[in-house]
């Protein structure tokens, strides 16, 4: 990682649910226009690690900087609000809305007509099938297109920093592949990225370094070349 | 003919009237999923208030409506944020237990503050009829049924169109993508309430001056809601409608023609009916959101 002061930062993070602890004292640090790759068997706090980040998991002891301010422990709406937008694991779109009502409450802290009509024209070109679906109901739309449109819905806040739970899951290897590439897409314009992801080539594809994560804490951290080497490493933390 | 065309009128007058009494109701199980035994209650509430501002205080007819939705709404809000919130999550039977705990002390409250008598809420429209063809009807409830359509549909676009009506929908579809989308829920869960709240004191008051309002007659009110609710669907807002019609035009023919004595049995016989013929009610599907 570079000297460049981060953009995120966990020092020492804890989290539970409840009295059942799932995060240890997780320090992460990610540089601006970074794409950082979270890898863990199931359960390693992968998506614990993204809830404490945008709010909806207050940690219990650490401490979560933001562009140099402490966010931890904040309403997700005020951490939406700074510039993080997370995209959860199995998507989550509303169901029984529209594609363009779910992009539109993408927005919903934007109270700029026309912004917001700028910023769906950006995701609608990014993601010309949505168009095409824009008065559907969500849950119609495939698994891909649901990414997408969780993925647009995310880039309708207009984040600094995307925190993507496992794009991929579910999805065909084609789509797969589209998906990682509207993510280098995304880095190409200087957003910051945390990707969490189960298949570790496709995320060392796209992310320059990776925390491994195992039951809760940070095992190992390097970059993407270094940890494709280091099979041992890979094979010791990833097999669940 | 020109009997059944009255009776006719009659029943969509009173129909209408049904309708935005359950409205509040529908919504509030529609989206929160809370069935609320304190909407009656609530509508008593309305009542009591638009004739103690009518009729106590002399203020004009729609300030006082405007002050009971207001005051409604406010109270819908308190008992979402210190009441229902505590129980949300929980399942059911918390919240049916804590409604109807809620209702009995709302019912005795009112009791001690103004006792049995029925009170009427002033109108300023005229008990003039007005003859439509071969249909006699009042002014004053063909004014109420414009108010009460106007009523409906003002919710109908706050739900379907604004912005905090796709948070609402989007907050009791999936909460935590809401929340990441910068929604804040408690505050959404709190208005919802709090315009459930806010229609069923609009129809307390409303009714209130063409019928009267009288602090013992919620359980009734929240009888005939939950025929309307089951006749139309639990939770869809054109089954309020549809079921509230429905009730009114078969009390209305069953007291012109057959007897007067059990009006009131007639939606418990059509609720019977719907349940064994299509339980999720005319517009309701089984996973019916409003
Ligand atoms: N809502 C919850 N309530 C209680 N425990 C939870 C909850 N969510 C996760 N946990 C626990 O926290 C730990 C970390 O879970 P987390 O979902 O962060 O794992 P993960 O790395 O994202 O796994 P996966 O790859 O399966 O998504 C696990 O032990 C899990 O059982
Ligand atoms: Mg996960």
């Amino acid at each position: 990682m570079s000297d460049t002061s981060p953009i995120l930062e966990l020092r020492n993070v804890d989290a539970a649910y409840g009295k059942v602890k799932s995060l240890h004292g997780i320090s992460i640090r990610v540089a601006p226009g970074e794409v950082v790759a979270l890898i863990g068997a199931n359960g390693a706090g992968k998506s614990t690690t993204l809830r404490a980040i945008s709010g909806l998991l207050a940690p219990t002891a650490g401490d979560i900087q933001f562009e140099g301010r402490s966010i931890a422990g904040r309403r997700p709406d005020l951490i939406v609000r700074g510039g993080i937008a997370h995209c959860p694991e199995e998507r989550h779109v509303w169901p029984d809305l529209t594609v363009q009502e779910n992009l539109h409450l993408g927005a919903y802290l934007c109270r700029d007509k026309g912004e917001v009509a700028k910023r769906e024209e950006m995701v609608l070109q990014r993601f010309p099938r949505l168009r095409e679906r824009a008065k559907q109901a969500a849950g119609t739309l495939s698994g891909g297109e649901q990414q997408m449109l969780a993925i647009g819905r995310a880039l309708m806040s207009a984040p600094k920093l995307l925190l993507l739970d496992e794009p991929s899951l579910g999805l065909s290897p084609v789509i797969t592949m589209e998906v990682l590439s509207v993510i280098r897409d995304l880095r190409d314009q200087g957003i910051t990225i945390v990707l969490v992801e189960q298949n570790v080539h496709n995320a060392l594809s796209v992310a320059s370094r990776a925390y491994v994560l195992s039951t809760g804490r940070v095992v190992a951290e390097d970059s993407g070349a270094a940890l494709l080497n280091n099979a041992e490493v890979l094979r010791a933390y990833l097999s669940g | 003919m020109d009997l059944f065309l009255q009776l006719l009128a009659n029943g969509l007058v009173i129909g209408t009237f049904y309708a935005l009494s359950a409205l509040g109701l529908t919504l509030v199980f529609g989206l929160m999923r809370i069935v609320n035994f304190a909407h009656g209650e609530l509508y008593v509430i309305g009542g009591l208030l638009g004739w103690s501002l009518t009729d106590q205080l002399g203020l004009n007819f729609f300030l006082a409506l405007a002050i009971v939705v207001f005051a409604l709404a406010v109270i819908g809000y308190l008992i979402d944020r210190f009441m229902m919130s505590r129980v949300r999550g929980q399942g059911e039977e918390p919240t049916i237990l804590l409604t109807i705990g809620l209702s009995i002390f709302i019912t005795n409250t009112a009791l001690l503050i103004v006792g049995t008598a029925p009170l009427k809420v002033v109108s300023p429209f005229a008990n003039k009829p007005l003859f439509l063809g071969p249909v006699v009807l009042t002014q004053s409830r063909l004014m109420l049924v414009v108010i009460c359509i106007a009523i409906i549909l003002g919710a109908h676009l706050l739900i379907q169109k604004t912005s905090i009506g796709r948070a609402m929908r989007a907050t009791f579809q999936d909460a935590m993508a809401a929340q990441l989308a910068g929604i804040r829920t408690a505050h959404i869960y709190g208005f919802t309430f709090a315009l459930g709240a806010a229609l069923a004191g609009a129809a307390g008051m409303l009714l209130g001056s063409i019928y009267v309002a009288q602090a013992t007659i919620g359980g009734l009110v929240s009888l005939k809601a939950f025929v309307v609710v089951i006749l139309g669907g639990m939770g869809s807002f054109a089954g309020a409608i549809a079921g509230g019609l429905i009730l009114g035009v078969a009390e209305a023919l069953w007291g012109g023609y057959v007897a007067t004595g059990y009006v009131d049995a007639i939606g418990f016989a059509l609720v019977i009916v719907m349940l064994l013929l299509r339980p999720y009610g005319l517009f309701g599907k089984h996973n019916e959101r409003a």
